[in-house]
């Protein structure tokens, strides 16, 4: 079915260079109409390098693109769209002040005489969404909808371009579960449509469920294309790392002993002072690795905010070792023993400007190795910097890069070092590996087991059914700002599911 | 909740918004009356009504509508200030000051050039780019129009040349914030410097030390034969200049160009988020280069009007500072041009009575020509509703 058909789009023997840095070396690629082919690798392996390439935002150093077999040239966003290429770009290219009609036309706006005529504008944009189930309001403002009705208007952005080949640049990472499923969906009519869709990833899994071919990007050079049929997780992550990958970590269960994290009838308001955590009690004993799983913004970001000293309860106790540190900020906790593993690496983890040297130092900047009466021990920072850089394995910067330079998961693993090396009792990882690659999840999940054995006492806070199962010796529901169940590793994602969602939870695992 | 559409008593349970904008009212009309053409004498009245302003922000402020409350409560304040005044003068140095025809003739002298720099900015700050180089570029448009109006002998050659001058100078700040990206701020009072330097020597190169000509050809005011004669409206709108109408009719007219036309909406998409105008296909430093330079156009259009549509002449550093006061008009009314309008029209007011409380009383004056001033800081600090400027408003773009 797929593959005898001639492709639309041919990407041949594309090379990009950055300075000395070879983002995409000779990489082939096509896809043909009424097919998924999904582009999968690491991060920096050049997937968006090659699509930015596509899309007429970088000039290829060598190579030829070739839509229906005759060579084009792209050298801007304006040729990709003549050609008939539209892009879901990672990040949203939506104007957040105008309205969804306003941003689907922009650019190819129907009017008269220069005058918008935006109901014409409003009339298409209903047809195109009725065509492929792709629900929005016309008239609703983007500031106001939610992410994934801002990723409906990416694609109809596209579609209203009459794009034939659709690249979609990690559509799945910012999608609850039900709109990934909405998503598959929308893509599967467009597939019967004809079109051809470019599905860029680094999830094994979701590659598997959508892709009729998948192809590796590895360093910048493409080590294999492979169809569907065949391919398992386990193949592919080979594939992807170049080696054998440990996909849930092998773990012994811990053996937990005296309780570290003690947290009484927590009750957190958000910044409008509604209520986000009403009554949480959780204990976390050394050695062990609790999670918290459960669907975003049902309290979890107000509760790591309360133990780890960034908001006030508005009561309740958190004891950390015996002592006391509820509302009493986040010296008080870092001196009680506690280490954040922050959900967001570019807004809480890091400060971006600043060198990994100074970044590593922001836990224990006040310690008398890193400073004394004022004065900072840049030398000793330094040097601790290099230590940890090498002990965690961070690639592509030393200790006097800026943060920013470094890649994603490379950052991730600066936070991880600097939360770890401050050798708390405590370590709070929410969502720890959001964002991440293979190689890189591995590298953060093993380090997390490590730590756990070392008799730390670990609060795991994710969204990902994988990571909670692989990590947890125990996992807690959080649900509307209350755990709502307890349950072994071995629980299935059906029962998991459910009462994430506010299902009813056999009362024999409901904790009390 | 009235029934009754000819009630006329207030409805019982007014909205604390509804209290609070009463509330302004009566607090405006505590002053009011001790003015021409009530001029009630003594403050009772006046007390009493600002009391009831008061009130009525008290009840906005319980109610919620804080930001409008606190307004409210210092309307009232202020009301009860000028009430005092009024009383404490007699009642002919109350109407030499408060001769509203006159004062309205004025506050559209005031406001006009004022206008035409804050209608710029909007254009500038829509595509992204701050122009704090507007004092420069309508200086150059002061001095530039009286140049070619000299030279050429028409002022409409003059406009000509002074947008010209305006443009070019703009262009000097495109290509040092939009190309070299540099930083916006810094780029603009550069350019204001450059502004004071060039004017300077050449009204020093061509005129020398007697000053540029005293008969050139200036803008028209535009006679109203139908009512220039009836009066309020004779006195304060039937001899206006030219350029003022000029710039009012702008007002809507960019209205309609920013939210009505194609043009509109990719200018503000460029300003709001430029990644997202280039993915489409738009070309983001084209489109920030010509709002840079038909900013910097009616910034000198602006200028120009100070020079050869009201004084006839050009001195040095004319615009003594309109420029940064056209950029504060421009965020006190939101970035938007008819919040600009009521805006330059509120200072240009300032400014008016100022000039006519001197006349009578030089300290107080001075006081209220410091208002400008002040509600600029007020606006600067927020206190006027919540502004926002455009996204992208001072970032330069580039692709990754």
């Amino acid at each position: 079915m797929t593959g005898s058909a001639p492709p639309i789009l041919e990407l041949k023997g594309i090379t990009k260079k950055f300075g000395s840095v070879v983002a995409n070396d000779r990489v082939d690629f096509d896809v043909a109409a009424g097919e998924v082919h999904a582009l999968l690798g690491e991060n920096g392996a050049g997937k968006s390098t090659l699509m930015s390439v596509l899309y007429g935002l970088y000039t290829p150093d060598e190579g030829e693109i070739l839509v229906d077999g005759r060579p084009v040239e792209i050298h801007s966003p304006r040729t990709a769209i003549d050609a008939g290429i539209g892009m879901v770009h990672q990040h949203f290219m939506l104007v957040r002040v105008m309205t969804v009609a306003e941003n689907i036309v922009l650019g190819q706006e129907p009017s008269r005489w220069g005058r918008l005529d935006l109901k014409a504008a409003r009339a298409r944009v209903h047809e195109l969404s009725d065509r492929y189930g792709l629900a929005v309001d016309p008239d609703a403002r983007i500031e106001d909808i939610t992410v994934g009705a801002e990723q409906r208007v990416e694609i109809l952005k596209a579609l209203y371009r009459n794009a034939r080949i659709l690249v979609l640049d990690e559509p799945t990472a910012v999608l609850t579960a039900q709109e990934v499923r909405e998503l598959t969906g929308v893509l599967n009519r467009l597939k019967r449509d004809g079109a051809a869709i470019v599905f860029i990833s680094h999830k094994l899994r979701e590659v598997l469920d959508v892709a009729d071919r998948i192809t590796v990007l590895r360093r910048g050079k493409r080590v294999a294309s492979v169809p569907r049929a065949g391919a398992t997780e386990q193949s592919l992550a080979r594939l992807v790392v170049g080696r054998d990958v440990v996909l849930s970590a092998a773990k012994r269960h811990g053996t937990p002993a005296e309780p570290l994290l003690a947290v009484a009838d927590l009750h957190v308001g958000d910044e409008r002072r509604l209520e986000k955590v009403s009554g949480v009690s959780l204990t976390v004993r050394s050695g062990e690795i609790v999670a918290i799983a459960g669907v975003d913004g049902n309290g979890q970001r107000e509760l790591v905010d309360a133990i780890t000293g960034m908001r006030a309860p508005a009561s309740g106790r958190v004891r950390v070792d015996g002592r006391e540190i509820a509302g009493q900020g986040v010296r008080a906790a870092t001196e009680a023993g506690i280490a954040h593993i922050a959900e967001d690496r570019h807004l809480r983890g890091l400060v971006l400007p600043f060198t990994l040297a100074e970044n590593l130092a922001l836990r224990e900047y006040r310690s008398p190795q890193c400073s004394a009466r004022g004065w900072m021990r840049l030398a000793h920072l330094r040097e601790r910097a290099g230590r940890l850089l090498s002990e965690f394995d961070v690639r592509g910067g030393g200790p006097d890069s800026y943060a920013a330079a470094l890649s994603g998961g490379n950052q991730q693993k600066v936070a991880v070092a600097r939360e770890i090396a401050s050798n708390p009792k405590v370590l709070v990882a929410h969502q720890p590996t959001r964002g991440l690659d293979v190689g890189a999840i591995e590298f953060v999940h093993g380090r997390l087991i490590e730590e756990r054995d070392k008799g730390r006492a670990i609060l795991l806070v994710s969204l990902e059914y994988e990571e909670v199962r692989a990590l947890a010796d125990r996992i807690l529901v959080i649900y509307e700002g209350r755990i709502v169940g307890e349950f072994s590793p071995d629980v299935s994602e059906e029962e998991l599911g459910m009462a994430m969602t506010g299902g009813q939870v056999s009362r024999s695992e409901a904790v009390v | 909740m009235s029934v009754g559409s000819l009630t006329v008593a207030p409805p019982r349970t007014a909205s604390p918004r509804s209290c609070g904008i009463a509330g302004v009212v009566l607090g405006a009309l505590a002053w009011v009356i001790t003015l021409p053409p009530i001029e009630l004498r003594g403050m009772l009245a006046s007390i009493v009504l600002a009391a009831i302003a008061a009130a009525l922000g008290v009840v906005a402020v319980r109610g919620g509508q804080r930001k409008l409350g606190v307004e409210t409560i210092i309307v009232a304040l202020l009301a009860v200030a000028g009430a005092a005044a009024s009383a404490k003068s007699s009642l002919a140095t109350v109407e030499s000051v408060f001769t509203w025809s006159a004062l309205a003739a004025a506050t559209l002298r005031y406001a006009t050039p004022l206008l035409f720099g804050a209608l710029g900015g909007v254009v500038s700050e829509s595509g992204g780019v701050i122009n704090v180089g507007l004092e420069g570029m309508m200086l150059m448009g002061c001095f530039w129009g009286v140049y070619g109006a000299d030279l050429l002998g028409w002022w409409g050659w003059g406009l000509l040349v002074a947008m010209l001058a305006g443009g070019l100078l703009a262009l000097v700040h495109g290509v040092l914030s939009i190309h070299l990206r540099a930083n916006q701020i810094v780029s603009g009072m550069g350019v204001n410097f450059l502004a004071l330097g060039i004017t300077g020597y050449f009204l020093e190169y061509h005129y020398g030390p007697n000053g540029t000509p005293l008969n050139i050809s200036q803008v028209p005011n535009v006679r109203l034969p139908l009512i220039q004669h009836v009066g309020f409206f004779g006195a304060a709108i039937g001899d206006a200049n030219l350029l003022t109408w000029v710039g009012l009719a702008l007002v809507p007219a960019l209205t309609f160009f920013l939210f009505r036309m194609k043009w509109g909406l990719r200018l503000r998409s460029v300003g709001e988020k430029p990644r997202a105008a280039d993915t489409v296909g738009l070309p983001v430093l084209r489109i920030r280069y010509t709002a840079v330079v038909v900013s910097g156009m009616l910034a000198a259009l602006g200028g120009a009007y100070l020079s050869v549509g009201f004084v006839g002449s050009f001195s040095n550093d004319m615009t003594n500072g309109r420029g940064f006061i056209s950029l504060a008009a421009m965020i006190f009314g939101k970035w938007r041009p008819w919040g600009a309008l009521w805006a330059c029209l509120l200072f240009g007011f300032g400014n008016a009575m100022s000039d006519r409380v001197s006349s009578v009383n030089p300290t107080l004056g001075t006081l209220f020509e410091a208002l400008p001033y002040v509600l600029t800081l007020v606006a600067v600090a927020g206190l006027v509703g919540r502004s926002r400027p455009p996204e992208s408003d001072g970032i330069p773009y580039e692709r990754e």
